[in-house]
This record gives C-alpha cells, structure tokens and sequence, in this order.
C-alpha cells in the first residue's frame, strides 16, 4: 500500500485523531468524580489543618474518608456573609456541599482586584456588597469555638490561598497557607509548621479594629508587635501573605467584630433577611 | 533471549540516556528536590517511553512519512495525558508536587529519540523493553540525584527526618543550597565525572 | 508595569534554564560556539513570542473550565482542561512547521541560517514548558503572557550565548579527562545558575 498518497494521509490523521480523542474523553470522564474527590478533600484538609485538626491524614491509610469523617465532626456550620458582617446563608447540614463550601474565593479576589483600581467611593462599596465570604466555625476537641476565615491573593508566580482560625477572643488560633507556583524552597516555604506556626496566637482583632499583621525580613520580628519573620529569600511571596491578609480581614471586620463582641449569631438566629440567592462556583 | 537481555541492560547504565546519551534532562532536574515526587516521575516516564515505542512500533508500517513526527507526537501526549489523568486521581498529592512537569514528559528527548532510533525499525516486544530500560536508566539517575537533593538540602528522606536532632543541636545545618536549582546541575555534573572514569578503568 | 516586571523576571529570576532546566537538550548540544548559539537562541525567542498568546487564547476561549461559554451559556459545565498538553503541543509543532515552509519560500538566507535550528524547536522543553506555566500562573492578560514569552526566550538565549561562550574558552583549559565536554558543562551551568540566584528578589 502507498502510505504517501495525500488521501491516504489525510484519512489517517482523521482517525488517527478520532481515536486519540475518544479513548481520552472516556478515561477524563471516567477519573472526574475521583478527581473532583480529591480537590475537595484538600480543601477540607486545609480548613481542618488550620485549627490544628485531622493531624493524622498523612499517616492515616484512608485518607479521604478520615479527612471526611473529621470534616463532619468538628466544623459544625458554614455561613456565608458579606463584607457588612450580616449572614447571608448559614448551613448545618452536610456542609461539604455548602453554599460556603462552594464560595470560590478566587472569584471573590477578582472583585478585590476591581475594588483595588476604582478610585470612586461610591463605586467601592458597591463592589464590596458583591463579595461573599465564608465562614466554618468549627468545635475544636477542647470545646472551643473556631471561626475559620478564608483568604486568597496572589503570590509572586501565581495564586497563594489562607486559612485562618480566629477564637472568640479576637486571637488567631491557627492558620495554614497554600501556593499553586511559588518557587520551591523559597517562597514554597509557606506552607511549613515554621512559617505557618508564627501566626498563632497574633491578635487579630482588638478594640473593634483590626490589628495588622506585618512581615519583617531579617528574623527580627518582634512576636509583641505582631509581626512575623519573612522567609529568606522570598520577600515577595511574604509580603503578598501580608497583603493578602490585610485585604480579606478588612472585608470579614464587621464579622470579626460581632464574633469578639460575641454576637457572633449561632445556628439558632435569624438569617439576615437580605438573603440572596448565592452566586457559586 | 540474550539479545532481549542485552537490549535492557545496556541502557541502564552503560549508555545511560542523561549522564551518557544527555537526554532528556529538561524535565529531570527539576522534580529531584524531593524522592517521592523523583521516583513517580521516573515510573511515568519509564511507562511512556516503553508504551509510545512499543504503540509506534505496532503501525509503524501504516504511518505516512511525511507526518511522522507529528504521529510520534500524538501518541506520546495521549500517554502522557493518562498518566496525568491517573495522577490526578490516585496520587493527587504527588501530582500537585510533579506540577507541570508531567506535560512536559511530552518533549522529554529521550521518548522521542528512542521511537525514532528504535520503535520506528524494529518490531514491537523489543521496542518495549528498549523504551522501559531507558526510562528506567532515567529515573536511576533521578533517584541517586533527589536522594542527595533530599538527605543534604532536608536532612529527610521520602520526607521522615534521618538526621538526629542531636546533629542540629550540635550546630549542623540543612544545607539549603540543595534545594536550589543550580546543585541539580553541579551533582549530574559529578554523576558524569564517576561514571566516566569508571568505565576507562574498566577498558583497561 | 506589570508587564515589565513579569519580563524582566522571567529574564534573570525565572529563567528557563537555570531556575527549571527547561530546553537542557538542546542547550547542551547546541551551545559549542557563539554563533549557532545566537541562531537557536533567536529562533526560540520568536517561536516562544508567538506561540505563548496562540495558547493563552486557545487556554482561554476553550480550553479552561467553563471557558465555552462565550459559544453558549449551557456549556459553562464543559472542561477540556485534559486536552491542553495536546493541543499546546500541536499548536508549537504546527507553527514551528509552518514557519519553515515561510522562510524557505521567501527568504533563503534566513533560513540558510534560522532553517537548520526550526525542527529542534518543536521539541524543546523550554517553549512547551512556557505554554504550561502560562497556564498553571493564569496570567490576567494577553499582554502580559506575550511579555512572559518574549522574557522567556530572552532569558533562554541569553542562558545559551553566555555558555557558549565560556565553552569557546574553556578548550584550551586544563581539565581532568573523565570531566570533560559534559561533565564541565553541566558544572558551568550550575555555577552560572548560582551567579543568576543574585537577581532573586528583584522587583521593578
């Protein structure tokens, strides 16, 4: 047979490409569910690890299950609220699929990043009103109450994303951090026990307003000021984790402050009545 | 059977795709920072090389000349495109790690080099295990490389710490110069350098 | 500025070479003097400057999650993320073809000088390597992935000239013999890499 014939060709890479294209639809649909599991369980591995829970999911066989199990023991709520602290969906019921749990914050950061170039005040807080923040409060194991705050920004080479554990008293309990591209072994150095352990314990919130957080190079944080040694090296990527948490902690405030002040509603009160239909991924 | 045998040990280590052939380094490098991630890579690209040569080696005879580079192409994506897919789902966190170095498996020399120098000539079986020793000659090196990048940069290895706290409390220190990129390139560099003046003893 | 900052990184702190070993291959056997080494160096900056905004658009408009839904809105379900290392790669492969078949027609002496080095660039890591990081950093703008193409090529021709360069002169040096060619290589490079970690941090 003549393989170098233009039909001959022609005809070839049609099949060629139809078979090709078949067997990778079947196996892409075949893989999404478990896929889609795993994108899930990381998320609720992060908002657990940040209050210090399910410690054991590197060791622990099954991970995805022991990740849910503890998921649906410890976070008992996920509210949604907006940038006035008013609870726009709470939910208590298999909250991995929550509203909240849905919430996309990369979506949120690109109303940031809108709010960031419009020099209108008006047109500000109509920006604001958008955004819809999560929040899963969570019973820790020593009968305390978490509330777990999202953050997301972006890093030097791509996006970096947070989670914030704040106690009642306007302290932070734990929090975790997570990169798609950072550089490893700089600003990858993130997600370390060292980096993420210094945020324990900073004071958030206090008299109503917000206490920032500031990253200094050189080691030189001094704890009391509530400041937080930067990682060498990746001076960039620490001042977007700075950055980054100044911009969601002014937005969750209003929130932060009814928390403190400990009216903080449980599931037992109202839903605000402004409730909207809540725009998800 | 003799020639099979010699068709799969030559490639580990006499002709060793990267310290002896240099292929394929674009992609090794940068995934020895840590074993694991080291290792899944050498097991995906070992899978791809024998699979792409053995599958071009089946129709070798039905491809058209003129489009043959971007048959071998396409063939190799789609390998890699599984291999991504099954990543995905059974060992998310390692894929996370391996990032967009899985798609680059696409443009790794030596898959290409040895459809065209082997697969595209000889018959199928053979071409399966030229493709599976080279991979395997590959991710030989990627392990000595990531064990080094991993003991020396960390102090772990598979990430369980190995060296004694004690050694720190001595004033020991990770050497973090491992991590970065720049020690990948000067570790090959000796890799290439023992080999070599081995293999001139053994000539003698 | 953005857009400076991102190229200027992609230069000296991300470069392709030395931060990922992305396009090794063909740096390595491509850089024993100065003047092939500034051919394939040009070559890849023009291939990278034009290919990155044809894959930032086809990542866009098609390939991403819910990225159909400029066709119609009940296709916002549609993810064909799983098809993105393919089509990149036909995307290179293709232009990279047709622009030989160009120069050929039209300018001889550039392709008596530019022709030569046009195939080996559908398989350099570095120019598949740049479409997948585009994707994965998910670039705000069509200018800006452009800039981090064109920063990318630079970086990469800049990395192959100056290692050229040194190993014009580095033949009349004494080194050990199992050392030479690759091995002294591979050593220059990561003490080049080590040099180019001083941009780090650098921020316009």
């Amino acid at each position: 047979m003549d393989t170098n014939k233009n039909t001959y060709t022609v005809i070839y890479t049609i099949v060629m490409v139809a078979i090709v294209a078949t067997i990778l639809a079947l196996v892409s649909m075949g893989l999404k569910d478990k896929q889609q599991t795993n994108i899930k369980v990381e998320k609720q591995m992060n908002i657990l690890g940040c209050a210090g829970l399910a410690k054991d999911a590197k060791t622990v066989k099954d991970r995805n299950t022991y990740v849910q199990d503890e998921f649906k023991k410890y976070i008992t709520e996920a509210l949604v609220v907006n940038s006035d602290g008013e609870i726009l969906k709470s939910e208590t019921e298999n909250l991995d699929v929550s509203d909240a749990f849905k919430v996309s914050t990369a979506d949120q950061f690109d109303i940031i990043r809108k709010m960031d170039g419009v020099q209108d005040e008006a047109e500000k807080e109509k920006l604001a009103k958008q955004i819809q923040l999560p929040v899963f409060v969570c019973q820790t194991p020593e009968g305390e109450k978490n509330y777990i705050l999202s953050g997301y920004g972006a890093g030097l080479w791509g996006p970096i994303w947070t989670y914030i554990a704040v106690k009642e008293d306007g302290k932070i309990a734990g929090a975790l951090f997570d990169h798609a591209s950072e550089t490893p072994g700089l600003g990858g150095e993130i997600v370390t026990d060292k980096f993420r352990s210094q945020f324990t314990d900073k004071v958030i919130l206090e008299g109503g307003e917000i206490v920032p957080i500031t990253v200094v190079k050189g080691g030189a944080a001094n704890a009391e000021n509530n400041e937080i040694n930067a990682i060498s090296g990746a001076t960039i990527t620490s001042t977007a984790v700075q950055k980054m948490i100044s911009n969601w902690m002014d937005l969750y405030k209003p929130y932060l402050q009814k928390i403190v002040s400990g009216s903080a509603p449980a599931q037992t009160e109202a839903v605000a009545e402004t409730e909207e239909t809540i725009k998800t991924e | 059977m003799a020639m099979d045998k010699k068709i799969f040990t030559t490639p580990i280590i006499k002709s060793n795709p990267i310290t002896v052939l240099v292929l394929g380094i674009c992609s090794a490098l940068a995934v020895t920072v840590k074993l694991e991630p080291a290792i899944v890579m050498g097991i995906s690209v070992t899978l791809v090389t024998g699979l792409s040569s053995f599958l071009i080696s089946l129709i070798r005879k039905t491809i058209p000349n003129r489009i043959r580079i971007i048959v071998q192409l396409v063939v190799v994506a789609m390998f890699v495109i599984l291999i991504s897919e099954f990543l995905k789902a059974y060992v998310y966190d390692v894929s996370k790690q391996l990032s967009v170095y899985v798609g680059l498996i696409i443009t790794n020399c030596i898959i290409m080099g040895r459809i065209e120098a082997f697969g595209l000539t000889e018959k199928p079986l053979p071409s399966l295990v030229d493709g599976l020793a080279n991979g395997l000659g590959y991710g030989l090196i990627l392990v000595i490389v990531a064990f080094f990048r991993e003991l020396i940069g960390s102090g772990t290895i598979f990430g369980l710490q190995v060296i004694p706290q004690s050694f720190y409390d001595a004033g020991y220190m990770n050497n973090g110069l491992f991590i970065m990129p720049p020690m990948a390139l000067i570790l090959i560099g000796c890799l290439i350098w023992i080999q070599r003046s081995f293999q001139k003893e053994e000539k003698k | 500025m953005e857009a400076l900052n991102i190229f200027v990184k992609s230069i000296f702190v991300d470069n392709m070479i030395f931060a990922y070993f992305l396009g090794m291959c063909s740096f390595l056997a491509v850089s024993k003097n100065v003047k092939t080494a500034i051919g394939l160096g040009v070559a890849v900056i023009f291939v990278l400057g034009v290919t990155l905004p044809i894959n930032y658009l086809l990542n866009k408009y098609l390939l991403s999650p819910g990225s159909l839904t400029w066709i119609s809105p009940s296709l916002a379900e549609v993810d064909l993320s799983f098809l993105s290392f393919i089509i990149f790669i036909a995307v290179i492969a293709s232009f990279v073809q047709l622009v030989e078949m160009v120069v050929e027609k039209y300018s001889p002496t550039l392709y008596s000088s530019l022709g030569i080095f046009l195939p080996l660039i559908a398989v350099n890591c570095a120019i598949l390597g740049a479409s997948l990081f585009m994707q994965q950093r998910a670039f705000p703008s069509l200018g800006i992935a452009t800039c981090y193409g064109l920063g990318s090529g630079v970086g990469w021709f800049l990395a192959i000239v100056s290692i050229a360069a040194i190993r014009e002169k580095i033949t009349y040096s004494n080194v050990p013999k199992p050392l030479q060619g690759l091995g002294i290589t591979f050593i220059i490079a990561g003490l080049m890499a080590i040099a180019f970690m001083g941009f780090m941090g650098i921020n316009i």
